[in-house]
């Protein structure tokens, strides 16, 4: 099997991969390794100051060691001699602390071991705070520039002048301009502990020029200090305003990114349903379930991408036998690429099934398609019950949807940013085809006149088949991107089924953009209530009310098409 | 929906029409007990694996010669997580199949539901799941963390960590409610100033604080806003969550907060309803190295939890129940402190040579009723909760807990509001 990584993937993969256990270019390595053994073997008493001391050696080791340690995954061995040789595990090999070298046994052997059958090395509240703080202070010095710029911040918070001269000592040496913004920024927040006036007044312009909001407690602290001198408190008023105002911006910018991207999800998951509902008038209850399917769907592409899994559909035992790929491996990240088609056909195959079997007999019928519809969810859902038990799958997001960048202050998650771009690509796909392709146009035709079309020579059944099956692979894409942000179990499509219709129904049946302009409105709304109120309960109730009063004032929603729709 | 919901009242009406014409009586060797616990409806995923822990500490006992020379004798009944129908189900129990004493409830308001029930017929409940204290009925036994078992240490563990800014959310029902309120009470006692503590306070017209902290709906999905509130709030230092949220809402909320790359190092997420148990549902890496507080934990390296571990998991594999779940399973601190409530009871019907409520309740209110448990030793108090081992957890990739600190025997203490700063 050859599967071409693309190069995003390539990079994070490399990101990923472990470090290589020895660094050649280390001096201080083997020092730091034997402190550290030493360190782990000691009394608990002796244990925090032989841990700050580590501090004092920088080298890249320590910061995962003592990492293992903290999460328990250093374990110890009893040489034959009666000495205990702390180790850590390495894809089940053992690796001995104080070299890095493979744990040998009597015979020369590596030893290797079950992490499940081992019992770690315990660390008390006590050791890490101290461990803690050692990690803190070797964060400065390390390789990642956005590690070392949080431990500066960090630093500047404590607001300890016995660590201005270890600050203004990166200064000097400190290369990246993001760190050396962020010096100055804790230089200036560590300042304002001074006690000289003059030193307090010019960090707070420091602070107030950089509009530093880590410093926003710390300043608003001196404004309201009545102790402190009348000019020292005047300027950290303005520079409180200034940051305020900074805040200001960042919530407002940030609240459009959010409406846009609740609007982008309201989107996706409605764009089905303005297919099925919208376009053919058919009331599909099941709509949320079938974007389970394609939720599932996902569950099971990531299961045969890692170790498969076993199931008991029906208390019939199946595994489904996986691919074995390693979590941080490249192809295992892929996954995700290969679930959005295969949620597109399962999808699509159920609606296709539910079409044949259940909707095709009540196409003129829309009361008696909405109970049919409603009795099927209820079936899907007992199914997934029975198939995948009833607690939620759990889908691992793939690490290029993880984390954030940040624009300005305004944090914007990776995975939110994706939907925006699923969002533009499916609506753009599914107008192209509506639009452009020969069976947009049999789809079209049958839609407005189902019986001129059908008098036209066009196979009125096949087409309803298809639209209907189209508009359940669209849900079925929706399902895998929900997989992406919330949980997938027997009940989620209930969550979305009401936003849903809401969004349609808002944007007028059977009409794709109001269908987009009603998702983004919704959603942006959903947002501004919800930064204003700051209550997301009372946000939400509002919105509801108000889409009430705008359909008695427009009952056919923002955009009414005339066609084969609800009304005839 | 409406359909649905007379359905169970249907199947009732039936029942008890049933119950009536043959009189359900327990013979002379065996003795009912009433199990109470939503076997379907949202709940179940939490309760089911309550009944199964029950039904495996009566088959236990049973097999060691039963209670009083009698064998227990169970009586399920669904409370389909509708509040009105497990009160109705309890009068059931207490005055149709006559049992001595109830095992259930999850919720508290499925619990406030039942006790005029159980007040009114005179019955024995002992309910297994941590609340929001403020309550002491003579009928109902608390085996569960009471605020100060598992708040309060879990607030205690982040102030000594170095914590100084709090932000409170959780689902909006009574106890998330009550809780943040005791905890705010708390906070403002240790020193942390009020502007510290995020989420927001309402307050009534005298100002007193009424609700402190964010509240979302049951299900609610869209977290985005509300992580962008905790980054900030964050940004300025040594800020933690409480999370009191419930259910599968927790995991869009992880999902968010890892997406906008707040880590268990910068701003822990102590979480107060999340077990080994809602684990099996949630995405275990995106919350590696956040905070537990339970009684229990399944990682509690003792004989007794290994015994009960391995007894359970044997028990499981051949239990005639249908519809059980036998594989994956987990144990968590509701299913322990259930068991642990089985046997209390069991240690004092025994001591007072009698299954009548009075006796019992008498003996247990002694003082003197212990079990040593999975979760170490555990003593009924006089104020119907009980004295047990605390523990906090830190959460590892495979859903289970690494414990970081233990309290040992605290004490429970059901009313808190108001006590702080007097002291």
């Amino acid at each position: 099997m050859k599967i071409k990584i693309p190069p995003l993937l390539g990079a994070a993969l490399l990101f990923l991969s472990p470090l290589a256990a020895l660094h050649a270019d280390d001096p201080n390595e083997a020092g730091a390794r034997q402190g550290m053994a030493a360190a782990i073997l000691a009394s608990e008493t002796d244990q925090p100051a032989l841990v700050a001391k580590l501090g004092e050696k920088p080298s890249p080791v320590l910061k995962g060691l003592f990492e293992s340690w903290q999460r328990g995954g250093i374990f110890l061995f009893t040489a034959p001699d009666g000495a205990k040789i702390p180790f850590t595990l390495d894809a089940g090999k053992a690796l001995r602390v104080d070299t890095g070298a493979p744990l040998l046994d009597a015979s020369g052997a590596p030893l290797a071991f079950q992490e499940s059958t081992l019992t770690a090395v315990d660390t008390s509240s006590k050791l890490r705070r101290a461990i803690r703080a050692t990690t803190d202070s070797l964060a400065l010095a390390d390789p990642n520039p956005e590690t070392r710029k949080s431990a500066v911040l960090k630093l500047g918070m404590k607001q300890s002048l016995a660590s201005l001269p270890i600050l203004e000592g990166r200064v000097s040496v400190e290369t990246d301009p993001g760190v050396r913004k962020s010096l100055v920024e804790a230089i200036a927040m560590t300042q304002l502990a001074s006690p000289d006036p003059a030193t307090r007044i010019d960090a707070l312009k420091q602070l107030k020029k950089i509009t530093s909001v880590p410093s926003r407690d710390a300043v608003a602290k001196i404004a309201a200090d009545a102790s402190a001198p009348a000019d020292v408190r005047e300027a950290a008023a303005s520079t409180l305003k200034a940051i305020d105002n900074h805040l200001f911006w960042v919530d407002f910018f940030g609240t459009m990114f959010r409406g846009i991207s609740l609007g982008s999800v309201l989107l996706v998951v409605a764009l089905g349903l303005a297919i099925t509902f919208g376009l053919m008038g058919v009331i599909n209850m099941a709509h949320g379930e079938i974007m389970v399917v394609g939720g599932y769907a996902t569950y099971l592409t990531q299961c045969v991408f890692s170790n498969g899994v076993s199931l008991a559909p029906f208390g019939i035992p199946v595994h489904i036998p996986g691919f074995g790929f390693d979590p941080a491996s490249g192809l295992y990240q892929s996954y995700f690429l290969f679930a959005l088609p295969a949620a597109f056909v399962s999808a699509a195959l159920v609606g296709l099934l539910l079409e044949r079997s259940v909707i095709q007999f009540l196409y003129r019928r829309p009361l008696e398609s909405l109970l049919a519809t409603w009795g099927v969810s209820l079936v899907l859902q007992q199914v997934f019950r029975l198939v995948f038990g009833p607690a939620n799958a759990p889908v691992y997001s793939p690490a290029w949807l993880l984390g954030s960048f940040s624009a300005g202050g305004v944090i914007m998650n990776y995975n939110r940013v994706f939907v925006i771009g699923f969002a533009i690509v499916i609506v753009f796909g599914t107008a192209l085809l509506l639009a452009r392709t020969p069976l947009g146009l049999l789809i079209r035709a049958v839609m407005q006149d189902r019986n001129m079309a059908s008098c036209m020579g066009v196979s009125t059944e096949k087409v309803n088949m298809l639209t209907f099956a189209f508009g359940c692979g669209l849900a079925g894409l929706a399902g895998a991107f929900l997989s992406q942000i919330g949980n997938i179990g027997p009940s989620t499509g209930q969550t979305y089924i009401v936003d849903s219709f809401m969004v349609v129904v808002v944007g007028g049946v059977g009409n794709l953009i109001g269908t987009v302009i009603s998702a983004l409105g919704i959603g942006a709304t959903d947002q501004i209530l919800q930064t204003m109120l700051r209550n997301p309960v009372i946000g939400k109730v509002l919105v509801l009310v108000a889409i009430i009063l705008f359909l008695q004032w427009k009952p056919s929603g923002l955009f009414a098409t005339k066609g084969r729709g609800l009304e005839n | 929906m409406k359909i649905l919901h007379s359905l169970p009242a249907l199947a009732l009406g039936v029942s008890l029409g049933l119950g009536m014409l043959t009189p359900a009586r327990a013979a002379d060797d065996t003795v009912k007990v009433g199990v109470l616990h939503s076997l379907s409806g949202t709940m179940a995923i939490s309760e089911t694996s309550l009944r199964d822990v029950l039904l495996f500490a009566f088959d236990e006992i049973n097999a060691k010669g039963g209670v009083l020379g009698k064998k227990i004798e169970p009586v399920v009944v669904d409370g389909a997580s509708n509040w009105p129908l497990f009160a109705e189900k309890a009068k059931q129990l207490l005055e149709v199949d006559k049992v001595s004493v109830v095992f259930g409830c999850w919720t508290s308001v499925s619990r406030k539901s039942v006790l005029p029930v159980f007040e009114k017929d005179n019955g024995l409940l002992f309910y297994p799941v941590q609340y929001e204290g403020e309550e002491m009925s003579k009928n109902i036994f608390y085996t569960a963390e009471a605020v100060n078992q598992q708040a309060i240490p879990a607030v205690d563990y982040l102030l000594e960590d170095g914590r100084k800014k709090f932000y409170l959310i959780g689902t909006d029902y009574v106890y998330p409610q009550t809780t943040n309120l005791v905890l705010l009470e708390y906070l403002l006692s240790k020193g942390i100033p009020i502007e510290n503590i995020g989420g927001g306070l309402r307050k009534d017209d005298a100002g007193k604080v009424i609700s402190a902290g964010k509240y979302t709906p049951f299900g609610h999905t869209d977290y985005q806003q509300i992580v962008a509130e905790i980054k900030q709030f964050a940004a300025t230092g040594d800020a933690c969550v409480i999370n009191t949220i419930n259910g599968d809402s927790n995991v869009p909320f992880f999902k968010e907060l890892a997406g906008a790359g707040l880590s268990a190092a910068d701003c822990p997420v102590a979480s107060l309803s999340l077990s080994e148990d809602e684990f099996r549902s949630l995405p275990a890496k995106d919350l590696i190295g956040q905070l537990g507080c339970w009684a229990y934990f399944m990682s509690i390296d003792s004989p007794a939890n290994a015994k009960f571990k391995s007894d359970f998991f044997a028990w499981l594999k051949t239990a005639s129940v249908s519809g059980i779940e036998r594989e994956n399973r987990v144990t968590c601190s509701p299913m322990v402190l259930s068991y642990d409530g089985v046997y209390l009871w069991k240690a004092a019907v025994e001591k007072a040579g009698s299954f009548d409520v009075d006796k019992v309740r008498e003996v247990l209110e002694s003082g003197k009723i212990t079990f040593d448990g999975p979760n170490g030793l555990n003593t009924v108090d006089k104020n119907h909760h009980t004295t047990k081992n605390v523990y906090i957890g830190e959460t590892k990739a495979d859903g289970q807990f690494k414990i970081v600190q233990e309290f040992k025997q605290v004490y429970p203490e059901p009313f808190l509001k108001g006590t702080f700063g007097k002291k």
